[in-house]
């Protein structure tokens, strides 16, 4: 087992309790180190936000959205790679907001391997 | 002695076509005399010849000439004219001197100018109620002897026979300009009137009623039975409901029937008609019939949009549900599918992470059983109640649905027939939920014709007892038809042929059925078309009462 020195960082903004338990596990096992947040507030007001080299956001959320909180980022100049998740089909990340560090997009429920490719192109991104 | 008048004044009048004069007393002048002589036609003569000018339909003014011509002719040396009484202008009053209105008075001075006349006398010319309808004034040639006797009797009689002219003419005149006030009325407000004498079915029916029905008015009279060849199949019972009403004696006829016309177009009528008794005291029924036919289909494409309207409104609201479910379903999903997807990457390590499995493990029932709640819940929203089960009768279900779906399907020119059997045992069951079902049926069926157009688009639904001692009710439609084996397909959920189908309609209509202890099944037809139709258990009360009769 080769496991990197330092692992980067990804954080992930969902107010859905199951994902939140769930998907850290899952990034461990494929070799990240992760934070979890319920709200885009929480993560913004985190020490995490500087660290973090991708960030797995909800669309829909009570309070602020995923969608509002990358405009918020971008706006602190904040530039992390984003990779949107949602529940709900018809709510697509229109391609403004792609270009703007979105990476991928993944409808719920999404597998390993879906969730492997966008984290790869994240980082080779990087 | 008065009766010799009849001569003169009688005759006279009769002629011309009204009552015998009551007050016309200058006649008895005549009278006296016994016998009239005098040069020219006799008065009964000049009487006959003046109803024959007014029935032939000459104007008025041409009648009246005539008679002074006649008059002129008559006695020699005297000349005659007759001025008339404008009706809408202010009256006369039957007092000394007085009945001309002050502007006729220029009429006659005019009158008098001719060059050798001079005027000899001026009698009011009145009406049988003794209103002054207008002047007969005499003039005479200035070197004329006296009138003798005999011209003086002549003359209330001239007088007389241009009062009965000029009554009956006026009268005409005023009944044709009440016709034409009528017919026009009639025209602006598309109806026509009729009559019908019960006792002896006499009917009479204006001109326009005769075009509407598109009778020939010259051709045979109409009758009952002639009417009803022209009325829409499916109304002849209201009609004839409508009859016996009407031979009961009901004081008012309202109600609303179609027509099937030769060219098998379609007209939308309104009938009104109230009793009355004729002389003879026989019933008698005076109506109007108007032409709603327009306003029936701007009510039905109204109605048309509305269906429409409200079919979007379902589908959207169809699809922001199934957003919502959507949404509550794949949260705990993507849990479970999380979850698993990291249970086997900690087993697949070496050496395997046995706690961190267990704890995905849990993790994934945790999630499936929140999807499972999520599900239960939308149950509990869409049976916010329990079904409320009752004993009923599938054909009164049956004819309520046909009633509430009848514009829809006639707009599909679909034709519905009924078969019901005569005594259907009830059922046990949710009135609601089985007419949703019906109506399901119907509207496949609709659906189904609605690109035949080589053969009837015909909708039979049909109910009778079966071999099982159930319930069974059949929708037959004459459609598109269906695969043999595309047939168990049909009742799946979100399978459809439809292209504006959401392919749910058949699977609850049958997950209904199979509540009612149902089974709902499809059959293609020998011929075109397909057969849907469903059996189910008779009601406890049927059952027990058969079970009695079989002991």
């Amino acid at each position: 087992m080769s496991v990197p020195v330092k692992r980067p960082l990804v954080s992930v903004v969902d107010d859905d309790e199951s994902v939140r338990e769930s998907l850290p596990d899952l990034l461990r096992e494929l070799g990240y180190s992760v934070r979890a947040f319920s709200s885009a507030e929480a993560f913004l007001a985190s020490e995490c936000v500087g660290e973090t080299r991708c960030l797995i956001l909800d669309i829909a959320m009570p309070g602020m959205t995923g969608p509002a909180l990358q405009q918020e980022l971008l706006v602190r100049g904040q530039a992390i790679p984003i990779v949107y998740i949602t529940a709900q089909a018809d709510e697509i990340v229109d391609s403004s907001s792609l270009g703007q560090g979105a990476v991928a997009c993944l409808f719920k429920p999404f597998s390993d391997t879906a969730l492997f490719e966008a984290l790869n192109a994240v980082f080779r991104v990087n | 002695m008065r009766h010799e008048v009849a001569h003169g004044g009688y005759t006279a009048a009769q002629d011309v076509g009204l009552p015998p004069s009551r007050h016309r007393e200058p006649i008895n002048s005549a009278a006296e005399s016994g016998t009239v002589t005098w040069v020219g036609l006799g008065i009964a003569e000049i009487a006959a010849r003046v109803g024959g000018l007014i029935r032939q339909g000459l104007p008025l003014s041409v009648v009246l000439t005539t008679l002074c011509q006649l008059f002129d002719a008559a006695v020699k040396g005297f000349s005659s004219r007759i001025l008339l009484l404008d009706p809408t202008a202010a009256r006369a009053r039957n007092t000394a001197g007085s009945y001309l209105a002050a502007g006729y008075m220029k009429e006659l001075a005019a009158a008098s100018a001719a060059p050798g006349f001079m005027l000899y006398e001026l009698s009011p010319i009145l009406s049988l109620t003794g209103d002054p309808l207008g002047i007969f004034a005499l003039y005479r040639r200035e070197c004329s002897p006296e009138v003798t006797r005999c011209h003086s009797a002549l003359i209330p009689q001239f007088i007389h026979v241009a009062g009965a002219a000029i009554e009956r003419m006026q009268s005409d005149e005023a009944l044709k300009r009440n016709a034409a006030l009528l017919e026009r009325t009639q025209q602006l407000s598309s109806t026509c009137c009729f009559s019908w004498r019960v006792e002896t079915g006499e009917i009479s029916w204006s001109k326009e009623l005769c075009q509407l029905f598109e009778l020939d008015p010259s051709g045979v009279p109409v009758t009952l039975q002639l009417i009803g060849t022209r009325i829409h199949s499916e109304d002849l019972a209201t009609f004839h409901e409508m009859i016996e009403r009407a031979r009961s004696g009901v004081s008012d006829i309202e109600f609303e029937h179609r027509l099937r016309l030769p060219d098998n177009s379609v007209k939308y009528l309104r009938v009104v008609a109230h009793r009355v008794r004729d002389q003879e005291g026989q019933l008698e029924y005076i109506g109007a019939v108007q032409d709603v036919t327009h306003r029936r289909h701007t009510e039905e494409a109204l109605a048309k949009l509305r269906a429409e309207l409200a079919r979007a409104a379902r589908v959207t609201s169809l699809g922001v549900l199934t957003a919502a479910i959507a949404h509550e379903v794949n949260q705990p999903l993507a849990g479970i599918v999380t979850n698993a997807n990291t249970c086997r990457r900690m087993l697949a390590v070496d050496p395997p992470d046995i706690e961190g499995a267990r704890e995905t493990a849990r993790r994934t029932i945790r999630d499936a059983e929140r999807a499972s709640e999520v599900v239960k819940r939308l149950r509990a929203l869409f049976c916010k109640k329990g079904a409320t089960r009752e004993s009923l009768d599938l054909n009164e279900a049956i004819r309520e649905v046909v009633a509430l779906s009848l514009s829809e399907l006639e707009r599909n020119k679909v034709v519905v027939r009924m078969e019901l059997a005569g005594e259907l045992p009830r059922v046990h069951g949710d009135r609601v939920q089985l007419q949703q079902v019906i109506l399901n049926l119907f509207l496949n069926a609709s659906d189904a014709m609605s690109g035949v157009d080589d053969r009837p688009r015909q909708l039979m639904v049909k109910t009778e007892r079966d071999e099982e001692d159930r319930v069974r009710l059949s929708v037959r439609d004459t459609g598109v038809g269906i695969e043999p084996q595309g047939v168990d397909r049909l009742f799946d959920a979100f399978y459809t042929t439809k292209s504006g189908g959401m392919g749910i309609g058949l699977s609850v209509s049958r997950s209904i059925i199979e509540s009612h202890k149902g089974r709902l099944w499809a059959t293609p037809n020998d011929g075109p078309g397909a057969t849907f139709a469903f059996s189910m258990p008779c009601g406890p009360q049927d059952a027990m009462a058969r079970h009695v009769r079989n002991l």
